[in-house]
């Protein structure tokens, strides 16, 4: 288990301002933000690489603040793997058994079953120059594996690679980190890549924890607007409360128009809807028939392989992510008229 | 070979480029060339044959290497410090270092003369200790590595600037301790600059002149060195001989270099 308690360091003029984590044993962890938020910093801290400058850091129970980095049995990968390029890939991954004077047959059979364990066996007799990127970073990830460190922490660890490798190198990390009960600290700045292994996910901004849980969690109760944007919820909009709804609702308006909103609030709020969740209806009869229906107009529609983006104008301009076969369903075309509906319990509200 | 395809324009930029390199090239082979058709058999007899110039050679090789490696002994520590530690005075130190690549070669051996000649630290090294330097042999040293030793130290430090700090934080990771990481990681990385530097040190130090012949002289037979000979025959009118030893003294830093080249091999030293 990993633990830290009101980290706070500085480099320049940024800032890391008290980051209390807890990331359980076993658990597959995925720091988000975008860059430049302190992601590796806060990674280097935790390795020891970078001496903070209040609060405490716990590994497995062990208060480790101000232990030295080779004493905190972490595995680490940097963003740029950092192969030492005048040793070949055996010696590469050896290194840390040579290090620490295991005899020669001892790091070669733990060399062997690491390179075996991530496929790479073949390779352990090249030199670093030449390697592929994926080969690479599983060169870079069997050196910090086979000293068999409880924690792993990889720093933008597929960030490098192409789409499919980045796909396949990411399903690889979950099963090895499940089949070995690791705990992996996993940063990066992509959330296809967040979703394709983590068990739970925070987010840092410009030195700034700002919300911890599972992903569904970030995406579905962003305590801030910065979490919503960041999750790629594209519709978010003030209102002003205007009274009770009923079944504990609360009605808002947002522009011209009243919503009903879970909850009771109160004032001025901010209203959030991803856009997966707008339903998008053609609009035979020119008017509304129901609450939380508004009229658009379609804008703008843009596929992106596995979705259609459409932009639509209304009294407020809305974003929603269809599928191809609903799209072609509502056999629409540019300006055209089209109801949208923002049913209540897909819609998240903060105070403003 | 692997290259872009190229169009009249890049090929006009590659001439010129490479009308620079031919015009240096050629303009020292032409220099060189110059020597050789002066000297006579005579003078390359007497090269050949001269006890003297023979210890001169031997004494430009020996102090030269001892030079280059009492120099590498103190510019792999000093580079290092000087890329990776943030210390006061650090900025100050760094330009210190390079005060002798700008002195006059002159004013290095003006400046040791006065040192252990006219202050009290210098006579107590020479008088107390016994440690003479003045018109000795090790004078030669001292006095190449004083006039030589800041290309060894600025090439040790831009080599440890190339080494990105990530490596040697990887291997703290690993079970190193900045001590291990140092020898394991840093140092085999900087190693090509710090060759580099090593040959540019051993080329100053072996050709320097000025300096010597200010604080150790040139006596036969003791303190003299190639580049000193060269001087004291052409100013006894033997310019033959003086071109001679010049084209020796040639020849041996060209086998040196492609020696240390060679052993090397082709990607160590990129001077």
């Amino acid at each position: 288990m990993i633990r830290t308690e009101r980290i706070c360091f500085h480099i320049g003029e940024f800032r890391l301002q008290d980051i209390s984590l807890q990331i359980a044993a076993g658990q597959y962890f995925v720091l988000l933000g975008p860059p430049g938020s302190g992601k590796s910093i806060f990674l280097e801290c935790l390795c020891g690489l970078k001496k903070i400058d209040s609060g405490k850091i716990y590994i497995e129970g062990r208060e480790v603040t101000f232990v030295q980095p080779r004493a905190r049995n972490l595995g680490y990968v940097p963003q740029d793997y950092a192969l030492f390029p005048h040793l070949t890939v055996e010696q590469n991954i050896a290194f840390g058994l040579r290090v620490r004077r295991y005899s020669r047959k001892d790091a070669a059979s733990r060399v062997a079953g690491t390179a075996d364990l991530l496929g790479i066996r073949h390779l352990l007799p090249r030199r670093i120059n030449g390697l592929s990127g994926g080969e690479t970073q599983r060169v870079a990830l069997a050196r910090a594996m086979v000293m068999q460190p409880k924690i792993l922490l990889l720093d933008e660890p597929v960030c490098a690679l192409d789409e499919g490798t980045r796909q396949e190198v990411c399903s690889q990390l979950s099963c090895i980190q499940r089949r070995l009960g690791l705990t992996v600290i996993h940063v990066s700045h992509n959330l296809e890549e967040a979703f394709s292994v983590a068990d739970q996910a925070a987010i840092l901004h410009q030195g700034v924890l700002q919300q911890t849980g599972t992903l569904e969690e970030l995406m579905r109760k962003p305590d801030s607007e910065f979490v919503a944007c960041f999750m790629r919820c594209e519709n978010i909009f003030r209102g002003q409360v205007i009274g009770p709804g009923i079944r504990q609702q609360t009605r808002v308006k947002v522009g011209d128009v009243g919503l009903y909103v879970p909850g009771e609030h109160y004032g001025e709020v901010k209203l959030m809807i991803r856009p997966e969740d707008v339903l998008i209806c053609p609009n035979y009869e020119g008017r509304i028939r129901g609450d939380n229906e508004i009229c658009v107009k379609l804008v703008r529609r843009r596929n992106y392989g596995g979705y259609v983006r459409v932009e639509l104008d209304g009294p407020f301009n809305l974003v929603a992510h269809l599928t191809d076969a609903t799209y072609a369903g509502l056999k629409t075309e540019q300006g055209a008229d089209l109801i949208a509906v923002l049913r209540p319990e897909n819609i998240h509200v903060l105070p403003a | 070979m692997n290259s872009p395809v190229k169009g009249w324009c890049d090929r006009i930029f590659e001439a010129a480029v490479f009308f620079f390199v031919c015009i240096f090239v050629i303009f020292v082979l032409i220099l060189i060339a110059a020597d050789i058709f002066y000297i006579d058999k005579r003078a390359v007899i007497t090269v050949l044959t001269s006890r003297f110039i023979g210890h001169a050679l031997w004494m430009s090789i020996w102090t030269s290497l001892v030079t280059t490696f009492i120099s590498l002994f103190f510019a792999v520590p000093m580079g290092y410090a000087l890329s990776r530690l943030r210390f006061p005075g650090r900025i100050l130190a760094d330009t210190i270092v390079d005060l002798p690549i700008v002195f006059p070669p002159l004013v290095v051996g003006l400046t040791l003369l006065v040192f252990f000649s006219q202050t009290t630290i210098g006579r107590w090294i020479q008088e107390d200790l016994g440690l003479e330097f003045v018109f000795q042999p090790r004078g030669i040293v001292l006095c190449q590595f004083v006039a030589a030793a800041s290309f060894a130290i600025r090439s040790a430090k831009t080599a440890f600037d190339d080494v990105g700090r990530r490596y040697e934080n990887v291997a703290l990771t690993l079970g190193c301790s900045r001590w291990s990481s140092f020898w394991r990681v840093s140092l085999p990385l900087a190693r090509n600059g710090i060759i580099a530097g090593g040959i540019l040190t051993w080329a100053r130090a072996f050709g320097l002149f000025g300096p010597l012949m200010i604080f150790v002289g040139s006596f036969r037979g003791r303190t003299e060195v190639l580049s000193t000979t060269i001087f004291l025959e052409q100013s006894v009118g033997n310019l033959e001989v003086a071109l001679a030893i010049a084209l020796l003294l040639i020849f041996v830093a060209l086998v040196a270099i492609t020696i240390i080249r060679l052993a090397g091999g082709s990607t160590v030293v990129k001077l």
